[in-house]
C-alpha cells in the first residue's frame, strides 16, 4: 500500500506521521522551492512536478495523477487547501483507479458550494445564517448587488461560493463600502478558488464559531466529535482553536452534533468533514458551511478525544467500518488549545516574513504537541500560506493547557524569520481570553485598541539582558572565542562584522 | 570593547572586558556587573550573572535582514536591535506619509502585482487604493500615501516584485 500526499508544509508532515505508523509507504510531490522542505525529505519517495507558483505545481491535477502512476501510488491524501475541495481533482483520482482519501466527488461539489450548502442544511432541519439563496456571479453589476444587500441587511459579508479559509471574505458594515469589498473579494476568490461567484450573508452580533468534527464510513456510520471552539480569528482567519468550547453545554453540544450528524447523512457523507456553526449569545447556533476534508485545526480533537483522525481518514478510504464509540468521540477528556505559528511580523501587521530559518527548536515536555512543516536551512517561501507550525497543548483543565501554551511558546524558538509566537505569548495573558469571553469579532478589537503596540514589549530588565548579550555576541566573535562552527554564509557574514567590530573596539 | 547597543529608541553604551575563564566583566552606562557567558549552538548564548539572585538567561542573537541589526529572542519575544547605530533606512507600506511633494507606494513584502487600479494621470485622494499586490495568498490593497496626482505606475499587471520596490509615484 503506498499513499501519495499531494500537498506541502505542515500537513503532508501529519501525513507522512501517519502512513509511516500505519507501515504504508509515502510520496511526496514538490515545487522547484520546496526542493529541501521536511516532507520531501520525511517521504520514501518524491517527485517534481513543477516550478513554484501553486498553480503551476501543487495545484496542477495532472502533473500529480502522473506523479502517482510513475510511483505506482494506490491512494492519494490531499490534506487540506490547494486541490483537498476540488471536485475535478477527486474525480481524476478515480478515473486512474487512485483511491481519493476524502468525501465523494459529488459531496465535495455539493457542499463546496456554499449556497447549495446551505439548502441541504434546511432540507435537514438545521437554521442557517439569513442571507442570498443563489450565487451571485459576474454578470451580476453592482446595481443589482447593492439592491440584495438592502434585503440581507447590514452588516453583512460578502463570501466566495467557493471559498473557505477566510479567502475571498469581506466585512462590510455600509452601502457605501459593498462595491470596493465585492471586487476584492471576487478578485480573491478568482485567484485562490478559479470562480468569482459571491454571496452575501447576515453578519450576527458577537456569536462565536463553533465546528463539529465528523468521520463518515462507506456503510452508513457518522459519528460526530466534540465540538471546537475557533472564535480567535484575525480577519476571519483562524489563529487560536480550542476542544472543548466553554461556551456549549453538554445539552447545546447533543444537539449541535445531532444537527451535524443530520446534513453529514443527507449527503451521504464520507470520510473527515467539519460543519461550522455560529453561536449567538442565547446559545441559538446556525449551520455556515461544511469543510469537505481534514481541517488544519484537527490536533485538538485529537488530543481530547485520543483519536488519530488522520489515520481513520485513510482506513474509511479503504473501506473499513468505523468501530468508534460515539458517546466517546462527543466527549471530552481535558482541554487542548492550538496557536497556528505563522512567518509574520505581527508588530509590522502581520505581514509575512518569509526567508531562511537560521535556528529552530521547537517546544517539548509534558502536553505539548509540534505539528511542524519547517527545520533548520529551509527558506520559507513566497508562493504559499506562511504557517510553519501548529503548537498544541492539552491539559486536564482550560487553565493548565493555557498555562502550558505560554510555557511551550517560550520553548520555542526560531531564528532568522519574524514569526507570530510573541502575539502569542501577549494573547494568551490576556483576561478576557483567559476566562474565555471571547467571540469572533473580539480579537480585531483587541488589535484596534492595541494602536500597533509591540508585541515584544520588554521590561526595562529584559531590555538590558537583551543589550548584555547582543554587546557579547559581537565581542564574542571579534574575539574568535567564538569557536561555533556556523553556516559557511554566516561565518562570512560574522568574520566581516566582526573584523569591524574590533577595528571601532 | 564598547559597545552601543540600541533597543526601541533606547541606546545603552556596554563595555566588555575578559575576566576569567568564561567570565565577562561587562559595564552598562557606567554599572559593572560579572557575567559567565556561553555560546550554545550558532545563535544562542546563556547568561549567568553574579549579582546576588545568580539569574540564568538564555538570549538567542542572530543576524537581522540589515546589516548592524540583530533578531534577539529572549523569552518568547523577539526585539530587533541596532548596534553601534548601523541602521539603514526601512521601506514602509505608507512610504513616508508624512514627507512632501512626491511621495512612493511601495511593496511591502515580496509578491505578485495582481491589478492596478489607476493609471498615470489621475487626480487620487488620500488612502485610494492604487494597486493590488497579492503576497502569501491574500491580496493586499495598497493605498495612496497622499491626495495628488498619478506621476508613473513603475510596475505592470502579473510581474513579481521585491519587498522595498516602488510601484508607483504620486505627485
Amino acid at each position: 500500500m503506498k499513499i501519495l500526499i499531494a500537498n506541502r508544509g505542515e500537513i503532508a508532515v501529519r501525513i507522512i506521521r501517519a502512513c509511516r505508523e500505519m507501515r504504508l509507504r509515502t510520496v511526496a510531490v514538490y515545487s522547484d522551492c520546496d526542493r529541501t522542505a521536511r516532507h520531501v525529505r520525511e517521504a520514501d519517495q518524491a517527485v517534481h512536478i513543477g516550478p513554484s507558483e501553486a498553480a503551476q505545481s501543487y495545484l496542477r491535477i495532472d502533473a500529480i495523477v502522473e506523479a502517482a502512476r510513475t510511483t505506482g501510488a494506490d491512494a492519494i491524501h490531499p490534506g487540506y487547501g490547494f486541490l483537498a475541495e476540488n471536485a475535478a481533482f477527486a474525480r481524476a483520482c478515480q478515473d486512474a483507479h487512485l483511491i481519493f482519501i476524502g468525501p465523494s466527488a459529488d459531496a465535495i461539489a455539493l457542499m463546496g458550494s456554499k449556497t447549495a450548502a446551505r439548502a441541504v442544511a434546511v432540507r435537514a432541519g438545521v437554521p442557517v445564517v439569513p442571507g442570498t439563496e443563489q450565487p451571485l456571479d459576474e454578470n451580476v453589476g453592482d446595481d443589482e448587488i447593492a439592491r440584495i444587500a438592502t434585503s440581507v441587511g447590514f452588516p453583512l459579508l460578502v463570501k466566495a461560493v467557493a471559498g473557505g479559509g477566510g479567502k475571498g471574505m469581506r466585512t462590510v458594515d455600509d452601502a457605501a463600502a459593498l462595491a470596493s469589498a465585492v471586487r476584492t473579494a471576487r478578485s480573491e476568490a478568482r485567484s485562490a478558488f478559479g470562480d468569482a461567484a459571491i454571496y452575501l450573508e447576515r453578519r450576527l452580533v458577537r456569536p462565536r464559531h463553533i465546528e463539529i468534527q465528523l468521520l463518515g464510513d462507506h456503510h452508513g456510520t457518522v459519528v460526530p466529535f466534540v465540538e471546537r471552539e475557533c472564535s480567535i480569528q484575525r480577519r476571519h482567519q483562524k489563529v487560536v482553536e480550542e476542544s472543548p468550547s466553554i461556551a456549549v453545554s453538554s445539552e447545546l453540544r447533543r444537539r449541535i452534533a445531532a444537527a451535524a450528524a443530520a446534513v453529514a447523512r443527507a449527503v451521504n457523507y464520507s470520510n473527515a468533514g467539519t460543519i461550522e456553526f455560529l453561536v449567538d449569545e442565547s446559545g441559538s447556533f446556525y449551520f455556515l458551511e461544511m469543510n469537505t476534508r481534514l481541517q488544519v485545526e484537527h490536533p485538538v480533537t485529537e488530543m481530547v478525544t485520543r483519536m488519530d483522525l488522520v489515520q481513520w481518514q485513510i482506513r474509511i478510504a479503504m473501506g473499513e467500518p468505523l468501530d468508534i464509540d460515539p458517546a466517546e468521540a462527543l466527549s471530552a477528556n481535558g482541554h487542548a488549545i492550538e496557536c497556528r505559528i505563522y512567518a509574520e511580523d505581527p508588530d509590522l501587521g502581520f505581514m509575512p516574513s518569509p526567508g531562511l530559518i537560521r535556528g529552530l527548536r521547537p517546544a517539548s515536555g509534558p502536553g505539548v504537541r509540534d505539528d511542524g512543516g519547517v527545520s533548520v536551512g529551509y527558506s520559507v517561501p513566497v508562493f504559499y500560506d506562511s504557517m510553519i507550525a501548529k503548537l498544541v497543548t492539552w491539559g486536564q483543565s482550560r487553565r493548565q493547557a493555557i498555562d502550558r501554551m505560554s510555557r511551550a511558546l517560550r520553548e520555542y524558538q526560531v531564528l532568522g524569520i519574524k514569526t507570530t509566537i510573541p502575539f502569542f505569548v501577549w494573547l494568551m495573558q490576556q483576561p478576557a481570553y483567559m476566562a474565555g469571553q471571547y467571540d469572533t469579532t473580539y480579537l480585531d478589537r483587541l488589535l484596534v485598541d492595541r494602536k500597533g503596540d509591540s508585541f515584544s514589549q520588554l521590561t526595562a530588565a529584559d531590555e538590558e539582558v537583551a543589550s548584555i548579550a547582543t554587546a557579547l555576541d559581537a565581542y564574542l566573535r571579534a574575539t574568535a572565542h567564538a569557536g561555533t562552527p556556523g553556516a559557511a554564509e554566516s561565518t562570512t557574514h560574522w568574520k566581516r562584522a566582526a573584523r569591524l567590530e574590533a577595528l571601532r573596539g | 570593547m564598547t559597545f552601543a547597543v540600541e533597543i526601541n529608541g533606547r541606546s545603552r553604551t556596554i563595555s566588555i572586558e575578559h575576566a576569567t575563564a568564561d567570565r565577562y566583566r561587562v559595564i552598562v552606562d557606567g554599572h559593572a556587573q560579572l557575567i559567565d557567558a556561553k555560546r550554545v549552538g550558532s545563535f544562542g548564548l546563556s547568561l549567568l550573572f553574579d549579582g546576588a539572585d545568580r539569574s540564568s538567561r538564555e538570549v538567542q542573537v542572530s543576524p537581522a535582514g540589515a546589516p548592524g541589526e540583530m533578531l534577539v529572542g529572549i523569552d518568547g519575544k523577539s526585539v530587533t536591535v541596532v548596534l553601534n547605530g548601523r541602521r539603514t533606512g526601512h521601506a514602509t507600506a505608507e512610504g513616508g506619509a508624512h514627507a512632501r511633494g512626491e511621495q512612493t507606494v511601495v511593496a511591502p513584502m515580496p509578491g505578485r502585482v495582481v491589478r492596478l487600479l489607476v493609471t498615470g494621470g489621475d487626480e487620487v485622494i488620500a488612502r485610494q487604493p492604487i494597486v493590488v499586490v497579492e503576497a502569501m495568498k491574500m491580496e493586499n490593497e495598497l493605498r495612496s500615501p497622499k491626495a495628488g496626482r498619478v506621476k508613473e505606475i513603475v510596475v505592470k499587471a502579473g510581474e513579481s516584485v521585491e519587498a522595498g520596490r516602488v510601484l508607483a509615484v504620486i505627485e
